[in-house]
């Protein structure tokens, strides 16, 4: 009836040989089980941000940025869809489940969605940022991406969170150019998302990840998030603005003389403290999460009886 | 709610493309979501919602009889060595 394999060696000779796993495949339990919850993840991280998104459509400044929030709320609540529907093709919780855990505070989700966006800055540093980081990670997912209905539907977000990340270096360029007053509220913001973005891409994965043997991650996190330092540094520093690390350096020798931006040892317990949902804004955030879950459930009635009648 | 298979097609010579699964509660209201999930940015001209329990999903052994029907192909090693015979002979 399906694919299946003897065992894991087996499976392995499979994914090696640029084998691509589809959902009516008997695949191994663990691979299953690691790929869902990897995806959940993904999803819950999907609404958390939108919904982050969303709270910015009303102060926005102008038209054309309350255009572009909305898009991106719609987008990133799309995505979420998308991804719900492909984790619960898996057969481990449907839809509602994974939704009314994450509401419940039993579900986790990225980091950057644990804090508070104080300004509109925030909001600025978190489409700049943050979004780069979240699409580093993503793109290093599709690279390989051994599981074919994540894979498809990564090809849609990820060309997505292409134009979100163009708007958000275009509204960090503005104040950029804007006045002190401007520049000094991006600086502010810088202060409190550039180790969240940091800490986006995870410790040093352990070699033995099997999310890395199985080609769901191409590459382990040290080093999305070693080049995302190369990048970013330089960068933000071009514009004028200082990396809160008083220990950042340039190092000459690194890699053989190639050189390198390093950062200080990482402290990886404000991370830790957002999975177990005792981030700084974790409780607010989930609460509103659920309450607009509340306040929503008349529409999900109407779309049920909608089919019942039909 | 039933789940729904969105196949895409852009304008052009491609064929209808699978982008993605959804769920609706029915035809209508999956024509509106899918839209909303699917085309926001004009990525396709025509739109195929199925519901899934219409798919016949055939098992892939019905499909594995015929990879190995040789006659059915031709890779053109038998051309290609008999041309290189006649070259041969005739220099």
């Amino acid at each position: 009836m399906t694919r299946s394999w003897t065992d894991l060696d087996d499976f392995q000779n499979f994914i090696d040989g640029g084998g691509i796993v589809e959902a009516v495949d008997d695949m191994p339990d663990d691979y299953r089980a690691e790929v869902f919850r990897f995806i959940e993840f993904h999803a819950n991280s999907e609404l958390m941000g939108g919904l982050t998104e969303r709270d910015w459509i009303p102060r926005a400044p102008g038209v054309r940025l309350k255009q572009i929030f909305l898009a991106k709320t719609q987008d990133e609540i799309g995505h979420a869809h998308l991804l719900y529907q492909v984790a619960a093709d898996m057969g481990f919780k449907d839809r509602t489940q994974m939704l009314e855990e994450l509401f419940d505070g039993r579900s986790r989700f990225h980091n950057v969605f644990h804090y508070q966006a104080v300004t509109w800055a925030d909001q600025i540093a978190i489409a700049y940022l943050v979004d780069a980081a979240a699409f580093a990670s993503q793109r290093a997912v599709f690279a390989e991406c051994t599981y074919g209905p994540y894979k498809r539907v990564l090809k849609r977000i990820i060309s997505e969170e292409g134009f979100h990340m163009r708007h958000g270096e275009e509204m960090l360029l503005r104040l950029t150019e804007g006045t002190e007053t401007q520049r000094e509220m991006f600086q502010a913001a810088l202060d409190r998302w550039w180790w969240p973005a940091v800490h986006l891409f995870g410790p040093d994965s352990d070699p033995n990840d099997p999310l890395l043997r199985w080609k769901i991650k191409s590459q382990p996190n040290e080093q999305l998030r070693h080049a995302y330092i190369q990048k970013y540094v330089p960068l933000l520093q071009s514009y004028g603005f200082r990396i809160p690390d008083d220990n950042l350096h340039y190092d000459d020798t690194f890699d053989g003389g190639k050189g390198a931006w390093l950062t200080s040892d990482i402290d990886w317990e404000p991370l830790k403290a957002t999975m177990r949902q005792g981030g700084p804004d974790s409780r607010r955030r989930i609460s509103n999460a659920a309450a607009n879950y509340a306040d929503t459930a008349w529409v999900r009635e109407a779309l049920q009886r909608t089919g019942a009648a039909a | 709610m039933n789940t729904y298979e969105v196949f895409l097609k852009k304008p052009g010579k491609d064929e209808f493309r699978h982008a993605g699964s959804m769920q609706a509660a029915d035809a209508d209201m999956a024509t509106v979501l899918a839209r909303d999930s699917y085309c926001r940015r004009g990525e396709g001209e025509h739109l195929w919602l199925i519901d899934r329990d219409h798919i016949v999903a055939v098992d892939p052994d019905v499909l594995a009889t015929t990879v190995d029907l040789a006659h059915r192909t031709n890779d053109g090693s038998a051309v290609a060595a008999r041309r290189k015979r006649l070259r041969e002979e005739a220099s």
